[in-house]
């Protein structure tokens, strides 16, 4: 394990997943992608993310199921979760907070955005641990 | 017959050196150099036994964990023609990993057991009883095995069973009868009811294991049907030991499993859990066929504990009549801080029973509901929320007061007429509707809020966002204030989506003229995060922890803004 803060991205559009990755490689986060839940969960068990970026919308389990499994896994579930949801309403937002998750972005994502949303949620985790 | 030990557990190489022992099997153990070597030279009729551990715990002698392994386990087993045993540690049994096996045992477990099943297994084998088509028993052993707890349900240890009777003639039967009510997942949400269960389902299992390391021949089985468990359990002869170690289990399990919910989920969830135990204790009879006998028992232990249910519901309604014929209630003031200025905007009025079992204010209601005493039990908490502060109301201060919809059905409530409650202003009680009660006659509910308000009365919406009602149906009841439920408020200062739809709600607040209550709020930081989303008014712990019947004091209610931080 390096020193860096492992990010998590689960989206089953490549296209996004590299633009994300790349951001956030630049800015000297350690990256790792999954495609689907199923992938997601067993990326979880080897590469112990601080952050896990996760699509609402995926085939299989969606991100709020995915969410849920994270939230209460006795070890990763101090993982933060931040939803990438496409309608951002409130209702939207409300399932997102019943799964578990800590934060959301809507998409499009902005990646100056996205990189507040990820320092902030590395600063509350410090925080609560 | 040669047993194959891959074991690491020490406790579990005692035990299996102890069975062979008894049913006279070479043992042949090595978890050292690896298995390589003991499985390339199995013979036919051999039993595998194989520990295996759930969960993360990496430290399993197979290293195999997924199923893949285990199959390819299976495969290599059944290929030379002898059985495989699997000995689980650890999380729930994997019901596609138990039937690649031919024979399975929970650990911990003793030597006697464990000399069964490694019979049994090769029993199996010899007869070529498992059929190949794994997928089919998949489906199939699904049903046998209790999602939640893992405990093997009765079709699966009938076999067990009927051999614990025959050992000793006699057999014992606890059913263990759950009952959640219903307002758990009503008040709480269902999270918070699988959380219970969860908690319920793990303490079980570690109240099971411990019995079992006390005592072999002791069983535990699920009984899906119903929720509910059987313990099968062999007792001393003589009744009096019978009678008391019968007693001993059935209280230290309900001790057990009530302190585990209230450790995790505090007393008034736990008191809206029951467990009731009944006992029946199966004698064998040649004559009878074992499983009717143990099907017979069973039912016999299932009504003694629904009767203890029953008896047990009988005698709450007993206690609710005589605490609404004594008034045996109290109510606590919880002090509404302005969250700009923290000065005390009002109090909201909590009714608890005085009897420990009726203490919670969703148990006196769901009991008043089945007695058909909710209006009366209503009237008098009304009645006294009033009385016990009136008199010390400041001039600018609100009583907030609990109202089930269903109060509005009760005419003495509908014709409410301030001066039988003894409010001069009725503009100084808020009334609060809880979200979570569905309204069904919304139109006909407006009609008596309008009613109200013209005498002068407020309303708030209580727990909003707890998840029963959108942002519509709160605009529907145009209430004067809305407050936030405590699972938008617990963390808030962590969880940037909360802030958000705290936020949200504040901005849709001020749109309909209304203002925000945040309930619930136990640390300074989460204050701190509410005052600067401009959440108007403040409840929760952080101010006053309820301790005492009547008004806390100014002096009593902690100051936020002028003390001093902690380090």
């Amino acid at each position: 394990m390096t020193d860096k803060t492992a990010i998590l991205i689960v989206d089953d559009d490549p296209h996004a997943v590299e633009i994300v990755r790349t951001y956030l490689e630049s800015r000297g986060y350690a990256v790792a992608t999954a495609s689907d839940g199923r992938e997601a969960l067993a990326k979880l068990e080897e590469f112990h993310p601080a952050i896990v970026l996760l699509d609402v919308m995926m085939p299989g389990m969606d991100g709020w199921e995915v969410a849920r499994v994270i939230k209460n896994h006795p070890e990763y579930g101090t993982a933060r979760v931040v939803m990438l949801t496409a309608r951002g309403d409130f209702e939207d937002k409300h399932e997102s907070l019943r799964a578990g998750a800590d934060d959301y972005l809507v998409k499009p994502i902005e990646l100056e955005e996205l990189g507040r949303r990820v320092e902030r949620n590395i600063k509350a985790r410090e925080t609560n641990a | 017959m040669r047993i194959v030990a891959l074991v690491r557990d020490t406790d579990l190489r005692a035990a299996v050196q102890s069975a062979a022992a008894t049913i006279g099997a070479e043992l042949c153990e090595d978890a050292t150099d690896g298995n390589a070597r003991l499985l390339s030279e199995l013979r036919p009729g051999d039993v595998v036994l194989l520990e295996q551990r759930g969960g993360a715990d990496e430290d399993a002698v197979t290293e195999p964990g997924a199923g893949g392994d285990l199959s390819a386990m299976r495969a290599r087993v059944r290929g030379a023609g002898a059985a495989l045993v699997l000995a689980r540690a650890g999380g729930p049994a994997d019901p596609e990993q138990l039937v690649l096996a031919d024979e399975w045992v929970l650990l911990p477990t003793g030597a006697e057991e464990l000399a069964a099943r490694l019979v049994s297994a090769r029993r199996r084998t010899a007869q070529h009883h498992v059929p190949d088509d794994a997928a089919e028993l998949v489906r199939y052993e699904e049903l046998l095995y209790d999602k939640l707890t893992g405990f093997p349900t009765l079709p699966v240890m009938i076999e067990r069973a009927r051999e614990l009777l025959e050992r000793r003639g006699e057999l014992t039967v606890l059913y263990i009868h759950f009952v959640w009510y219903e307002k758990i997942e009503e008040i709480y949400g269902w999270q918070k009811l699988d959380d219970v269960l969860e908690t319920t389902a793990s303490a079980l299992r570690e109240f099971y294991a411990r019995e079992h390391a006390a005592a072999e021949n002791i069983m535990m089985v699920s009984h899906v049907a119903d929720d509910d468990f059987i313990l099968f359990t062999q007792i001393p002869t003589s009744p009096e030991l019978a009678e008391k170690r019968l007693r001993g289990i059935a209280n230290r399990l309900e001790t057990f499993l009530r302190s585990h919910v209230e450790d995790s989920h505090g007393e008034d969830i736990a008191s809206l859990c029951g467990i009731y135990v009944g006992a029946a204790t199966i004698f064998r009879n040649p004559k009878i066929r074992t499983e009717r006998l143990l099907y017979r028992g069973i039912r016999e232990a299932a009504q003694a504990a629904r009767g203890a249910e029953e008896w047990e519901r009988t005698r709450k309604v007993t206690d609710l009549k005589s605490t609404i014929r004594d008034g045996a209630v109290f109510i606590e003031y919880h002090p509404i801080i302005v969250t700009a200025t923290e000065e005390i905007y009002g109090f909201e009025a909590l009714a608890r029973g005085v009897r420990r079992e009726l203490r919670s204010p969703e148990v006196l209601f769901e009991v008043a509901e089945e007695a058909n005493l909710v209006w009366e039990l209503s009237r008098l908490l009304r009645r006294r929320a009033v009385q016990g502060i009136i008199n010390d109301l400041g001039a600018d201060q609100y009583l907030f007061l609990n109202i089930d919809p269903h109060d509005f059905d009760d005419p003495s409530f509908r014709s409410l007429n301030p001066d039988e409650l003894g409010i001069e202003d009725p503009s100084r009680i808020v009334l609060e509707i809880t979200e979570r009660t569905a309204i069904k006659d919304y139109p006909r509910f407006q009609e008596y809020l309008a009613a109200f308000r013209k005498l002068g009365f407020r309303f708030a919406v209580d727990d909003a966002g707890s998840g029963y009602a959108g942002l519509g149906s709160i605009a529907n009841l145009a209430p004067d204030y809305i407050k936030l439920d405590i699972s938008l408020i617990s963390n808030i200062d962590t969880n940037f989506l909360k802030q958000n739809l705290v936020e949200t709600m504040v901005s849709f607040a001020e749109g309909q003229g209304a203002q925000v209550i945040a309930e619930g709020v136990e640390r300074r930081e989460e204050f701190e995060a509410i005052r600067e989303i401009g959440v108007h008014y403040t409840q929760g712990f952080l101010f006053h922890r309820p301790r005492y019947s009547g008004l806390p004091e100014r002096k009593s209610i902690t100051r936020i803004a002028n003390s001093k931080r902690p380090e």
